[in-house]
Parts: C-alpha cells; sequence; structure tokens
C-alpha cells in the first residue's frame, strides 16, 4: 500500500509551502507528494513555473509528484492558470490532479487524477474518466467503504488506481463567499489574506462548546481530524491501491511514521492512535463516521 | 429579442398544473425515489403521474423537464438508468442530469434527447462547460450559485450552450453536487439520497426558555421566545467562530433575483429557475405568476422595468425565513 501526502490546503504562503516540501521531501516515507493550490487563486502559493520546479525536486527525491489544482473554478485568470500549468506538466511527464471538471477538460487525454472533489461515485463514471486520461481517482470522502470496493471490483478492466482519504481535515464543501473573511467582516475582494493567519483553519463550535467545522477560507472543513488509522484492515479489504494524508502545519513527519509502521506491521492501530492523539494534542479528537456508512463526523472506536 | 423562459418546480401534478396555469414556459419534476435532489417523503411523480404531466404541460404550450440528478448507487444503478429511458419514452423535452455515466449512457442511447447539465454537476467555467458539451452535448447548463451577473455575462459570450440560473427560491451558498455537509452529521447525502438535512434527522428542543434546532443532534441555532426558528440546515446555522457568535455562513434567508433582473436577463442567461420543489402547489402558483409579471413587464419595457412593491410583498410571504438576497449574483456577497 502506497501512501501519499495530499496538497497542503490552508495558506501556508510561499515560504512556508518550499520549506515543507524540502522537509517532505527529506524526511517523509511518503511515495507520492500532492501540491498546489486547491482552495483559493487568492493566495500567495507557486506560480505555474514554481510548482514544475518543486514537482521536480521532488522527483529527484524517489517520490512522484502530482500538480493539484482549484476545486472551484470561477474566473478567466483561474482557468488560465489551468492551461498554463497543465500544458508546463505535461511537457515534465508530470500527473495533475484535477480537482473541477475544468481541469479534466483542459488536461483531457494527459496524464490525469480525479480528486476528491470529482464526482466519482460508480464503476461506470470510472471507465469514462479513464477513457478521457485519468489514471487514478481519490474517492469523494462521503463514499462508505462498501461503495468503494464496489466500484473497485466493477472496474471493466480500466484499472484505475484508487485513492483514499484517510487522515486530516476533511475537505466539505467550496463556496464563492469566503468564510473566514465573513469572520472578520470583510468581503472576499478585500479579504486582507486572513488565511495566512491561520496555518490549520478556523474552528468552528457549536453554541453549547463543541468543535464543529473548520473555515479555510472559501472551504468548509471538518473540525475533528478524519482518521481511519484504526481502519487499516478493512482500508486493504477494500482493494485501495494509495492512502491520502491531508497535510496539518504540525509533526506531519512523524504522523507520516505512524502510518507506515502501522500499514508495515511495526506498531498496532491503537499505539498508533495514542501516539498521534499525543502528537495532534487535539481537542475535538478524531472522526471516521465516512468509511462505516455513517455521518462523517462519527467516531466508531472498535470497527469490525 | 428572444423572451428569457421562466421555469417553476413541480413535487406533484396539481403543483405542475398550478405552475403551468400561472405562466410558467416550462416546468421540472423528478420520480418518487432516490434518482433526484429532493427525495422527499409524499414527494415527486410516479411513473403514471409524470406521463400525465408532460401530457397535460405540452397540451397548454409549455415545456416538461425531468430531474435525475443524483449519482446512481454503485451497487444497483437501475432505478437511474430506468428514469432516462422513461424520460426518453414519455417524450419530456428535457432531461436534468450530473453524473458522468448517465451522460454518457443518454447521449449514445438517445441522441436526439436534449440535455441540460443539471446545478448537481456545479460547472461554473467555460472549459468545463466545453467538456460536457464536446462528450454529450449538452443543451443547457444550470448554474450554481457562485458566479455574480458579472462572471455570468463573461461566461456566457464563452459558450454557446445555453445558461439557466436560479431567480427564486431556497439558496445553496456552497458547490452544489459537491457538498457533503448534510452527509457530515446526518449520514444523508444530497448526491447519493438526493436529499439534504433530512426531517427525520431534525429535532425542535425547548431548552430553558429557548427554542434549539438540531440537526443529527448537532446544535444549529437557538432562538429567544416569539422568534422564528427555521428549518436547521449547515450552511444556515448559527456558531462560535472567532470568538463571535453568528450565522458563519449564510442567514435563513431565500434568494430573489428581481432587484437585479434586467442585468441578469442582459447578462445572456435564457432560462430563469425556480426553486422548491418541495414547496406547496399554492407556492408554485402564486411565484410563478409573479416572476412572469415581472419578466413580461421587463419585455414590454426594458428601460423603464421597475420592480413593483407588489411582487416583492407576495415573494417576500413566500420566502423561507420571510427576508430575501440577491446572493452571490452581487460581487459584495462574497
Amino acid at each position: 500500500m502506497k501512501i501519499s501526502l495530499g496538497p497542503v490546503l490552508f495558506d501556508w504562503g510561499r515560504k512556508g509551502l518550499t520549506a515543507f516540501y524540502e522537509l517532505m521531501a527529506a524526511q517523509a516515507p511518503v511515495d507520492i507528494i500532492y501540491l498546489g493550490e486547491v482552495v483559493c487563486s487568492k493566495r500567495s502559493g507557486f506560480e505555474a513555473d514554481e510548482l514544475i520546479s518543486v514537482a521536480k525536486k521532488i522527483k529527484q527525491a524517489g517520490k512522484q509528484p502530482v500538480i493539484s489544482t482549484y476545486g472551484l473554478v470561477m474566473s478567466e485568470q483561474e482557468q488560465h492558470f489551468l492551461r498554463e500549468v497543465i500544458a508546463q506538466a505535461k511537457e515534465e511527464q508530470i500527473w495533475v490532479e484535477a480537482n473541477d471538471m475544468a481541469a479534466i477538460g483542459v488536461g483531457e487525454g494527459g496524464e490525469l487524477v480525479a480528486g476528491p472533489h470529482i464526482n466519482t461515485y460508480n464503476g461506470e463514471t470510472m471507465d469514462f474518466l479513464a477513457d478521457v486520461g485519468v489514471n487514478r481517482v481519490v474517492f469523494p470522502v462521503e463514499l462508505p467503504a462498501t461503495a468503494m470496493k464496489t466500484i473497485i471490483d466493477g472496474q471493466k478492466g480500466a484499472g484505475l488506481e484508487s485513492e483514499l482519504f484517510a487522515y486530516g481535515r476533511l475537505p466539505l464543501t467550496f463556496s464563492a463567499r469566503c468564510y473566514t473573511a465573513r469572520a472578520f467582516n470583510l468581503h472576499k475582494a478585500n479579504c486582507q489574506f486572513k488565511c495566512a493567519d491561520f496555518s490549520d483553519g478556523m474552528r468552528v463550535k457549536t453554541q453549547d462548546g463543541k468543535g464543529f467545522l473548520n473555515l479555510n477560507g472559501v472551504q468548509t472543513m471538518s473540525d475533528p481530524l478524519y482518521n481511519l488509522l484504526g481502519s487499516i484492515d478493512l482500508i486493504k479489504q477494500t482493494g485501495i491501491d494509495i492512502i491520502r494524508l491531508s497535510p496539518q502545519s504540525q509533526n506531519m513527519v512523524e504522523v507520516v511514521h505512524i502510518w507506515r509502521d502501522c500499514l508495515d506491521g511495526r506498531m498496532d492501530a491503537e499505539e498508533g492512535i495514542t501516539r498521534m492523539a499525543e502528537l495532534t494534542g487535539d481537542q475535538s479528537g478524531f472522526c471516521n463516521g465516512y468509511f462505516y456508512d455513517k455521518p462523517g463526523l462519527d467516531f466508531i472506536a472498535n470497527p469490525a | 429579442m428572444d423572451k428569457v423562459e421562466v421555469l417553476s418546480p413541480a413535487g406533484n401534478l396539481p403543483s405542475l398544473k398550478a405552475a403551468v396555469d400561472n405562466g410558467a414556459d416550462a416546468v421540472y419534476f423528478g420520480f418518487r425515489n432516490e434518482t433526484n435532489a429532493r427525495n422527499f417523503e409524499g414527494l415527486n411523480f410516479s411513473e403514471k403521474e409524470a406521463r400525465q404531466g408532460i401530457e397535460y404541460a405540452h397540451k397548454k404550450g409549455s415545456m416538461a423537464n425531468i430531474t435525475l440528478n443524483t449519482n446512481p448507487r454503485a451497487d444497483d444503478p437501475s432505478a437511474w438508468y430506468r428514469t432516462v429511458d422513461v424520460a426518453a419514452e414519455f417524450g419530456a423535452d428535457a432531461l436534468i442530469l450530473s453524473n458522468l455515466s448517465l451522460l454518457k449512457y443518454a447521449r449514445e442511447r438517445y441522441p436526439k434527447l436534449p440535455l441540460h447539465l443539471s446545478v448537481q454537476a456545479s460547472v461554473s467555467n467555460y472549459e468545463a462547460i466545453n467538456f460536457y458539451q464536446r462528450h454529450f452535448g449538452i443543451t443547457r447548463v444550470i448554474l450554481p450559485r457562485v458566479l455574480t451577473v458579472e462572471d455570468i455575462r463573461l461566461l456566457s459570450e464563452k459558450t454557446s450552450v445555453e445558461l439557466e440560473v436560479f431567480a427564486f427560491g431556497g439558496l445553496c451558498v456552497m458547490t452544489e453536487g459537491r457538498c457533503f455537509l448534510s452527509s457530515y452529521v446526518t449520514g444523508v447525502s444530497p448526491n447519493i439520497q438526493g436529499v439534504c438535512s433530512p426531517a427525520k434527522s431534525v429535532r425542535f428542543e425547548h431548552q430553558g426558555g429557548q427554542l434549539q434546532t438540531r440537526l443529527g443532534g448537532v446544535l444549529i441555532a437557538q432562538y429567544e421566545k416569539g422568534e422564528q426558528a427555521a428549518y436547521p440546515t449547515i450552511c444556515k446555522g448559527c456558531f462560535e467562530a472567532n470568538d463571535q457568535v453568528y450565522h458563519v455562513m449564510e442567514e435563513p434567508s431565500s434568494l430573489n433575483i428581481l432587484e437585479m433582473l434586467p442585468e441578469v436577463l442582459d447578462a445572456g442567461v435564457t432560462c430563469l429557475k425556480i426553486e422548491g420543489r418541495q414547496r406547496t402547489k399554492s407556492y408554485v402558483g402564486t411565484v410563478t405568476k409573479v416572476i412572469r409579471q415581472a419578466v413580461d413587464a421587463y419585455y414590454k419595457n426594458p428601460d423603464q422595468f421597475r420592480v413593483k412593491g407588489a411582487w416583492q410583498k407576495v415573494l417576500n410571504a413566500a420566502s423561507e425565513g420571510s427576508s430575501h438576497t440577491l446572493g452571490t449574483y452581487e460581487e459584495s456577497w462574497q
């Protein structure tokens, strides 16, 4: 089973991202690293040529780089950026993760990954995506393990790789409105780049004080970290090829090591979860419900 | 100039008739199962009713579109394919759908059946529209509520596919079809089961003089005595963030495009859609009538168009939360 590092969904800036990818390329036992802005085109991440150059360094470190793209594409500038980065990636034989059908359209016939924001809910959709250049599918986070297994088993020989979002704050949806700006009574057009002050997003609690959601600009996420570390047997039975860990600002190298050790049987899941809880020191704990066809925010402690 | 089309919702046959009788150019409806995104108890059409509905609409010179906008279940997609077959067989004027496998099936099997790309595909740019047009020959796209009127104008210049926009009704503020908020707390998804915030997961509870609304056990909002409580959906919930308690995403209000009608029509829109297949026959009839009057008044004399107070009064009364917004059509909303 391979491990991928999903795209950084938060606004860490060019400097933060550069340091993160240097560290991960050198020290994290992952097979695949996704990079590129998914949430908001206003953020000061990498330009197209910078993305390509970081991707090449990742390749030199022996890992597969994949360029991730926007989850919600609206403007001419965003479409221009897609065309530019996809053309450059093609030249360097680097795969591109589509998170809006615009990227499937622009990258058609190239080497594509259908990201978690592309609606892959059944085997026939997988077969169609294979026909337009998709090599790998990251399932929508709300899809239960049973449906994933049906899809994987039922593919008509397309043989697409399947990837599972297994760790991190769940990317639940996008909006045109920026909720981080709204929390400061600002509009998106004049957001003052508030996202940069929230390296793991802004917590939303219910009025009875429970951690609930997480605001990340135009994206809404789960507050608890989704964590399928206790579900490795079921992940393997489901036929998943790759598990995706979504970057958080702290301890990602250690988190990856725990996953690698658990996957390879060097550590049992219980110990892994305890160590991870210590590392993240997380107030809201973990959730894993989606995988078991339950509400996503549920945590099933002893999954059968 | 070509008049914009007024498209009304129908949750049952009486609503369909109310829409047609009050001037809808077209109606849309779905079947009584998981194949459409208003899969509510006691709502929607049997195949027999669908046939009758289409017949009624056609007899009165209106069109009838069938909604098929959830994703087929991985283990048993038969009900979804059946809906495509039925839409073609019954002579629906268009099939509204979003899933890639269904689009492919419909295009290959029924090349003459017009395909409208559902809002559940959340397509908001011409590169994506071009893709769907190239592969499936879609003739229309229903735009998600993420674009400003200016965005829509620019989009219409870049595509030959017709644009349909929401004019009135419930306001989804997310990328529809790609929103997992409902399943996050209830386990039920508009994308799979066709239900957002199902009634069976809703609780209204009195707690120390306050009314609390809960969805899947999660506290969505609380109200003082006398305050009007909204149906609990996450995107209209009142939560704490950044040390304040407020409607973190959006207030419980409805979309109402009338104030921007001239700009929206000028942007190159082909069809104005009224939301609300889950609403009553009286809602459908009333709202259809007002939108019809407003559209007709605009074309009679575009330069002199003014929104009438009487129209707004009727529409406000039909709104959820009794307040309205222009939503994302106005950039400052974002």
